[in-house]
Parts: C-alpha cells; structure tokens; sequence
C-alpha cells in the first residue's frame, strides 16, 4: 500500500514535501498525473505512480515536460483533474505551451508543481521560476511548510477551476526534499466523467481577446489570494523591522528570530499566494513598518513585486527603507538558510547571536571530516560513463584534431570533471549536445577542422535530443553521436522511459528501440559496449575519422546501480602485489592516478594498488587498462 | 629539468623532432602509436623515464654511445667505424623479387637466423595501408615478407619492448639510423629497463637520407591513386629525383619536390646517413641498380658478412673509390646540414666535441 494512498482522514503521517504535494492532488481527485523526472521534483510523480494502483488515476513518465503539461492539460479540458510536475528547467520546457494555455484556460483543475533548485545543487543552472508566473499571468502559490505543500496543492485546483487558468506551485529543494508531519484530509469518493465541450474550442487566438481576458482572470485571483489563510503576519503591531518572506523563507526567517529573540521587534509578514500579491494585507503591513526586509530564495521576485505595490501607494506609505538582494542583505544567488537570515538580522538590530561555541565549532567540524572520506565528484564504481569516457579520452588523442565533446543533462554531465577525464566542454539543456553538434558540424567549410563529438543519454535521447538529430540529419551536418544507453534515466533515480520497455506504474510497454529510430533517420549507427574500451575506442576513432553526415554510437551497458540492484557482481577483481608496478616508470599508478574509479585505492605504505571490496562492483574495467596485467578479473 | 614523459613532450614530440623510431612504445600505457604519429594519452609526473632515457632525440652524447657500441669515442667522423666496405648483391631471388636493391639486409638476416647468430629478428613490415610497423621474425619466410620499402619511419622498434618473446636470448634489429641510434641509448641507459634490450646480438643499419611521415603521405598517395594498393615504391638515385610508384601493375613517377613536404622535421637535424651505431649498415650504391653498399663496423658484423660470403648468400664486390668517396661526402654533408638546421632549433638533443663538429664543418664540399 502507497503511503500517501491512506485512506485516514485526521492521521498524521511524516512526509517528504514531494509526497505532500502528491497527496494534495490525491485528495484534490487529480486523475492524470505527468512529469519527466528532475530533481528535486521527481518523487511527486514517483510517488502519485505507486498511488495509482490503489487509486483509479493515470500516472505518466512523458518524454519531456512540455507533453507531461499538455498531457495533463488534456485531462483539464475533459473536465478531469490534472497534474505536471517538473524541475526549473523543466518549465523552460513546458513554458512554449504554458504561455499558450494561459489565453485558451482551463476546464477541470490543473496544477503546475515546479520545484526549483536553489544552488542549482542538482542542476545545471539555477533559476527561479516564478518569474513565469508574472509573464503569464498565472496564479503562484508557494507552500512554505509540508501540510501546507499538501493543502495548497489541493487548493491550487480548486483555485484553478474557479478561474479556469492553470496554477503554479512553486517548491524548491528543502520544501521537497525535506520531511515534515502532515495531517491528512479524506480522499474524494466521486468520480467524474471525462468529456471534451466541443462547443468550447480551447484556443490562444486570437490574442488580444484573450489576453484581456485573462488579465480579467487574475483581477480575480487578486481578490481570491486576499482572504487566502496561507498568507498571514505575525508579530508586534508597529514592528522596528518587517521581513517579508515566502516558500522555505518562512521557517529560515521564523528560526532566526526566536533564536535571536526579536519576536517583540521582527513583524514577520508570510506570503504563499506570491503572484498576484494580496495586495491590500501587504499594503497595511506595509504602512506602520519604516525598514523591511525580504527574505526568500531565488530571484528578488517578493522584493521587485512589493517594492512595485510601495511605488503605486507611497504617498500614503511613506518613506521606507528595504533591504534584501538589491541591498546586498541577502545573497543575490544560491540557498539561504537560517544562519543567513539570521546574520542578516543581527546586522539590522544590533543583536549578538553565537548559535554555538566557535570552539565547540571548530571541534565539531574537525569530529565530522574524520567520518567523511575525501571523495571527489565522480562517478559511481564501475559505471560505464567513466569507461566511455576513458575511451573518449583515448579516440579524440588518436585522432589528434582537437576534437571536443559537447555535453548534455544527466550523470555524464560529470564528464566536466576529473571522473570524466574533462573531456565535456559544454553542458547546456536537454538535448543542446547534439543541437550543438548539428551546428558544429556544418563549421567545417568554414575551416573548422576539429571533429565534432556529443554525447547523450537514452533518457535525453527521448527528452530532446531526437530533433536536433533529425535537424542534423536534415541540413547534412556531420558528428558523432555518443548515444550512451545505460538503460535507465539514472541521475533522477531510475525512473524508466521509453527505452526500459516499462511505465511508471510498472507495466510493461513497447521498447522504442534506439538502434531503430537513430537508423530510420539516416545516421550511420554501430552498437559497442563500454567496457569493451579496445573496440569501443576504434569504433569512435573509425567515426570521428568518417567525415559525412550523423553517425551515432550506441554505448550499452546498464547503470551499475540499476544492475546492483538486480545482481551480484559480475566479476571478483584483485590486485596481484608482485605484478603491480605501482609508481614505477611504465604505470605510475594508472588505475589510482588517471582512471581513478573509486573501487581501487592506492596503498602509500607498501606501493601498491588495491580493490576496496566494499566499492568495487566488479565491472573489472580497471583489469583492462592495467598495464602489468597485476588487476585480475575472474568471473563471480 | 623533467626526464619523464613531460620533458619527452616539450623537448621532443611538441617540437616535431620524434623520428618515430618507436623506442618509447609498449613501455607504458601513456604513450601508444597510431597511425604513424606517437600519441600522448594521458599526463604521467614521473621526473624521469624511459621514453625519455630511450629516446634518439634526448642527451644524445655521441662520445659516450660509441664508447659503449665501439670501445672508443666518436672519431670516424666522415660514416662512423669502418672495418670493411663492399658491393654486394643476394644471390637468391627471393631476396631481390621485393628488394630495394640488392636484397642483402633480408638475406643477411635470414641468413643470421639460420646461423643461430640471432633467433629472432625486428623487422620492419608495412600493411595495405603501407603503414609500417615492428615485426618480430623468426623465419626466412617471415624475413622475405618484410622486405621493401615505404620510406616512412614507423615505429618499429615497438616490437622489441611489445614482444611477445619467447625466451630468445639473441635477438637482432633492422633498424634506420635513428633506431640504431635509440637501440645505443637504450642499452646505455641506467634505468631498470623491463625490455629485453640486452639481448639485442646484432644491429644491421640502413643508410637513410631522411624519412617521411605516414599521415600526410598516405594521404597525398591516397588522394592520387585512391584506394588501389601500392605495389611498390622506390627513389631512383640522382639525378632524375623521381619517386616510383607501382600501382596495378603500372608504374607513375612523381617528382621528389612534391613529397619533400611530408619529410620529417625531426630528419633535418639527423647527423646520421648510415646507421653508424650498427654492427654493419646497408644501402644504396649509387648509379649501380641492383646493388647494395655494405659497411662492416664490429667484428660481429664481420663475422656475418663472411658467412654470408662463405655460403654463397651473397655475390661481393670490391668497393670503387670513387663512389667511396662520394659516398662519404654525401655523408658528410647530411651531418653539416644537421648541425646547422640545429643551431637554428630550442632543442640541442646531441653533444659533440667542439673538434668534432669542426672537423665535420671543415670537410670541403664540393
């Protein structure tokens, strides 16, 4: 049984913020629920999946975020509840046909998660995306604790069918990621039957129409988010400082100040509706407080919006002073925490706060380096993007042309770093790899005489990389495509995709086979195995040396956590001391030194290499590229 | 000052003077050959190496080599020690069917084999692509089917340290100038060396004006003739200049200026034409087709050149003096070109006497 699938109106259970969201849709009746996986929001749609056994919905890995939207957004017009969740990124996505559906609306509710990355800690960028909510006149509601991520999202549709617009819920990572109690409410009993109203097409155009009158729509949701009880002030009548905040602003901000002890001086004034502002309860809060300070992650999206509603009212505020990004108060980029805010506010009120001992400080931070071992960012032991990427490293030297790598999203993004030997140079969005080998590879009349590699994951294959190889394909580019299939849409957490031959509920599906659709457009297409780095190296040589048209080189070998998983190891490999060269001339410690898998260590006492057994997943990789044949791999 | 890979690197491959002799190959997984260039994988901080200490390009200190190869320092200056010189042409046809000349170098060292003076050789052989590379051989067979020429370098001293062996205890090489020059550095070096170096018994040089490099002429083969193999190639000798190129059984000549682009730049500061670290070299007689010059430097060398006399491998011929002569001079002058195409060079890789370099400058050309 799901664990947000309870049935237990009044229980109280410890959720994940992901789950919260996913149980408000659950008591909300959502009945078609579609994401592409990105973190931090990835267990919304993971876990609404492990619901939909017990509970009729439809729960869907889509290949990328813009069709998880309209699939959802198909739910809405036939009346049904929908629900998309995606990363920052994702929206960037979706938002082509998010800026469309805002001027045709919707029918039945339909709620928008996007669960941003502050710090961009699993992400290649960082952004705050409630700035699409402004440009699209959407409703913004942004859960600051995990009952309200579950509340909220159970309101945003009803707040969406009364207005007939899609909502956003804005998340980021410690909203989603993090664990809180939450009370549940009933699971609806009614169910309603889908039917598309063809006497109310859904259109955009034309524009002018509709863009007034969906600016119509927010009036109303201005008048809604007044009375919403998700945005309240608490603190002194006439507070020495007002700090407004949003979303994990909100805990970070409540912290500071009862730690601080201020409560007497601090009027904390919390918004969860942040597009459109409930304007008249920020005005009056406004009015008695002379400093205001703004406390919320990303962007200065709170800050620029009240500052924007003190400019229209100012005759009647009076002068105030704000502080917050534009100040330089709060950090204009990554995660802020209770420790920011609340050196913020010491700054402010001339407070002293030592939350611990700096000597107890020092000890504890010595006390934690010794538990954690010294790891760089890398790949896991035996993964096959470091084999890939041995041989990457190897086939662009043979070739000796200065060849490159364009990059793209997902665990091989590491291919930036030493586990990858540095050979990404560029990392972008979904799919930007081969979209910019299919530019790059038209360079060459222009005197360009480096070859052009990308590479790709099966995932990202699916996600966006598709067009940019059939543009390629279109307009005669020439590059190597580095189509590396281990079998799952691994950096996420293994969530299958069109490839997997299963769905997100676990049923089987068609296998989209990769070798047939790369062939089916045209593209030269060979199949190697990683691990196999002699055959796979001269495979990428023999393409990077063929100067016409798309070849793509298909990298199988499953993820070496998918296949842990499942499986014992597939080989026992150990070090033989006699034959280890260690440093001397003709190895210099190769395996610990250059190829650097995490399953072997270099032993300074006595010279020599050595397997961790608790590390090694016996892929035996390193076996080959021994140069004393001293690693031996036997079959386990 | 870095004796390991990153000097091999900054004094030798990034400034062009590899000669490709392949000394530094099989040694590490950091360095390999493809497609005749040697291809640096990966950074090894090691300060000192044996690519380094192998290599005809580093600290050459041509006194100390010939002491080790000759017992004596470096004074022959005109084409290195000299105990006899010849004419002299294989008489089996096998030898001369696939030879430049006249077959002497595979009669010799299938002749050698056979002898049990060595049990097995390095050779040089080239596939379709002409690509040459190393070849361990150890029959006549196998002598015969490395025969010929590509005039590329390629590598081949690889094999010594790739093997595999099987426990030969005399071995023999075949080797270019700058290889035999390599195979002396790899002997004297103080290194632990993991090659079976030591067991080199017979060193037979080729007399070598310079070398080309395979990438740039393949491809200039390739684009002439597109993908039909290359039966044979051969330099007529002055004056005509012409590169001969047999191709479906038909012969093109191409002038030498159209390839003297692809030489290698490693070749101009070569002081060396006729392998003179070797036990005897072989080349060219000019205006003798059909013949070859054979130099006699080490008592070994002398010992096969008999034999082969003996046996009846080879015809001989007393040497003319005049082409003796000229023969000199035309080494002579490749050492002065090499001395002065090196002070025009960052990397002085060779240390000679400042007399020696004199006597070599002093020499009259004509």
């Amino acid at each position: 049984m799901s664990l947000i699938a309870q049935d237990a109106p009044g229980k109280t259970i410890l959720l994940m913020g992901n789950e919260a969201i996913a149980r408000g849709a659950l008591e909300a009746g959502v009945k078609v629920a579609a994401a592409y996986p990105g973190n931090p929001s990835s267990e919304i749609i993971g876990s609404l999946a492990s619901a939909a056994g017990t509970l009729d919905l439809h729960a869907e890995w889509s290949v990328n975020e813009k069709v998880a939207m309209e699939v959802a957004a198909a739910a809405s017009f036939a009346g049904l509840r929908g629900l998309c969740a995606m990363k920052q990124n994702g929206l960037n996505v979706a938002c082509d046909f998010l800026l469309n559906l805002n001027l045709s609306g919707t029918q039945g509710g339909l709620v928008v998660v996007v669960a941003d990355d502050p710090g961009g800690i699993s992400s290649t960028n960082e952004e705050d995306s409630r700035i699409f909510a402004k440009l699209g006149d959407l409703p913004l509601l942004e859960p600051a604790t995990f009952q309200e991520a579950k509340d909220m999202t159970r309101w945003g549709f009803t707040l969406s069918e009364d207005l007939g617009l899609p909502v956003l819920v804005r998340s980021v990572t410690r909203v989603s990621h993090a664990r809180g109690n939450v009370r549940l409410d009933a699971l609806p009993r009614q169910a309603t039957k889908p039917r598309f109203d063809t006497s109310r097409p859904r259109l955009a155009f034309p524009p002018m129409p509709s863009h007034k009158a969906l600016h119509q729509k927010l009036d109303r949701a201005r008048s809604a988010v007044e009375t919403s009880p998700y945005n309240f002030y608490r603190g002194p009548e006439k507070p020495e400082l007002l700090l407004i905040t949003s979303g994990s602003g909100w805990m970070y901000s409540l912290e500071a100040v009862m730690n601080l002890g201020v409560q007497d001086r601090v009027g904390l004034l919390k918004l969860s509706t942040t597009w459109p502002l409930p304007a008249n309860l920020v005005l009056k809060h406004l009015k008695p407080a002379e400093t205001v300070l703004f406390v919320e992650e990303v962007d200065p999206f709170l800050e620029n919006n009240v500052m924007e509603l003190f400019a229209q009212h100012c005759m009647d505020l009076g002068l105030k002073r704000f502080y917050g990004k534009a100040s330089g108060t709060m950090p204009s980029a990554g995660e802020i925490s209770p420790e920011i805010v609340c050196a913020a506010l010491q700054e402010m009120l001339h407070v002293r706060y030592e939350p611990r001992p700096q000597e107890y400080a020092i000890k504890a931070h010595e006390a934690a380096a010794e538990l954690v071992p010294a790891r760089a960012l890398g790949f896991c032991a035996g993964c096959p993007h470091r084999a890939t990427y041995w041989a990457v490293k190897q086939a662009l030297a043979l070739d000796g042309r200065e060849g490159f790598v364009l990059g793209d999203i997902g665990c091989y993004g590491l291919g930036t770093g030493p586990s990858g030997f540095s050979q990404m140079k560029t990392i972008h969005a979904m799919g930007s790899g081969a979209g910019l080998a299919a530019g790059f590879g038209q360079l060459e009349r222009f005197g360009l005489s480096q070859p052009v590699l990308a590479v790709c994951g099966d995932s990202t294959f699916y996600h966006a990389a598709m067009p940019a190889l059939v543009n390629a394909r279109y307009n005669g580019a020439n590059f190597v495509l580095l189509l590396l299939d281990n079998s799952a849409t691994a950096m996420t957490g293994f969530q299958p995709h069109p490839g997997t031959g299963r769905t997100a509920t676990g049923s089987e599906a068609p296998v989209l086979d990769l070798r047939a659709i790369c062939e089916s457009l045209g593209a030269k297409v060979q199949v190697e195995d990683p691990f196999d780095l002699g055959a796979t190296t001269e495979a990428m040589v023999n393409f990077l040396q063929d100067k016409e048209g798309v070849k793509v080189l298909i990298l199988k070998r499953e993820c070496a956590l998918v296949r842990s998983k499942r499986q014992r190891k597939l080989y026992h490999v150990e070090v033989n001391p006699e034959r280890c060269l260690g440093e001397k001339c003709g190895c210099n410690r190769l395996c610990t030194r250059i190829f650097k898998c995490p399953g072997l260590y270099w032993d300074s006492a006595t010279g020599k290499a050595g397997i961790d057994e608790a590390i090694c997943t016996g892929c035996g990789v390193c076996a080959e590229i021994c140069p004393a044949s001293a690693i031996r791999k036997e079959v386990a | 000052m870095n004796k390991g890979l990153k000097g091999l690197e900054s004094k030798v491959l990034n400034q062009g003077l590899c000669t490709a002799c392949g000394a530094c190959l099989s040694l590490c997984p950091y360095l390999r050959s493809w497609k005749g260039r040697a291809v640096k994988l990966h950074d090894c901080d090691l300060s000192e190496g044996r690519c380094f200490s192998f290599c005809p390009r580093t600290e050459v200190d041509l006194d100390a080599l010939h002491h080790s190869v000759f017992g004596k320092e470096y004074d022959e200056i005109e084409t290195g020690p000299v105990r006899r010189v010849v004419m002299a042409k294989a008489l089996d046809s096998v030898f001369t069917k696939r030879a430049q000349n006249g077959g002497v170098v595979s009669a010799l060292t299938a002749l050698a084999l056979e002898e049990g003076m060595i049990q097995a050789a390095i050779l040089t052989e080239r596939d379709a692509e002409l690509l040459p590379q190393g070849r361990i051989a150890r029959t006549k067979n196998e002598v015969v089917s490395c025969a010929g020429s590509s005039y590329v370098t390629g590598y081949s001293l690889e094999a010594l340290n790739r093997g595999p062996w099987q426990g030969e205890e005399r071995i023999g090489v075949v080797g270019l100038p700058c290889q035999v020059l390599a195979l002396a550095r790899m002997k004297a070096s103080s290194l632990e060396k993991r090659t079976p170096v030591d067991r080199i018994d017979l060193v037979v040089g080729l007399f070598c004006t310079w070398a080309l490099d395979y990438q740039p002429f393949a491809g200039f083969l390739k684009e002439k003739f597109g993908d039909k193999p290359i039966e044979k190639l051969d330099i007529s000798p002055p004056p005509d200049r012409l590169l001969h190129v047999m191709v479906s059984n038909k012969l093109h000549q191409i002038p030498l200026d159209e390839i003297r682009a692809f030489i290698r730049p490693s070749c101009q500061v070569c002081l060396d034409m006729t392998a003179e670290l070797s036990d005897l070299s072989v080349g060219t007689v000019e205006g003798e087709e059909g013949w070859n010059t054979v130099i006699v430097r080490t008592a070994k060398g002398e010992d096969l050149l008999g034999r082969a006399e003996a046996k009846g491998v080879l015809e001989t011929r007393a040497y003319p003096e005049d082409k003796w002569d000229h023969l000199k001079m035309a080494s002579i002058l490749k050492k002065q070109r090499g001395l002065t195409a090196l002070n025009k060079v960052q990397e002085k890789y060779v240390t000679l006497r400042q007399e020696v370099i004199d006597a070599i400058l002093k020499e009259v050309t004509p």
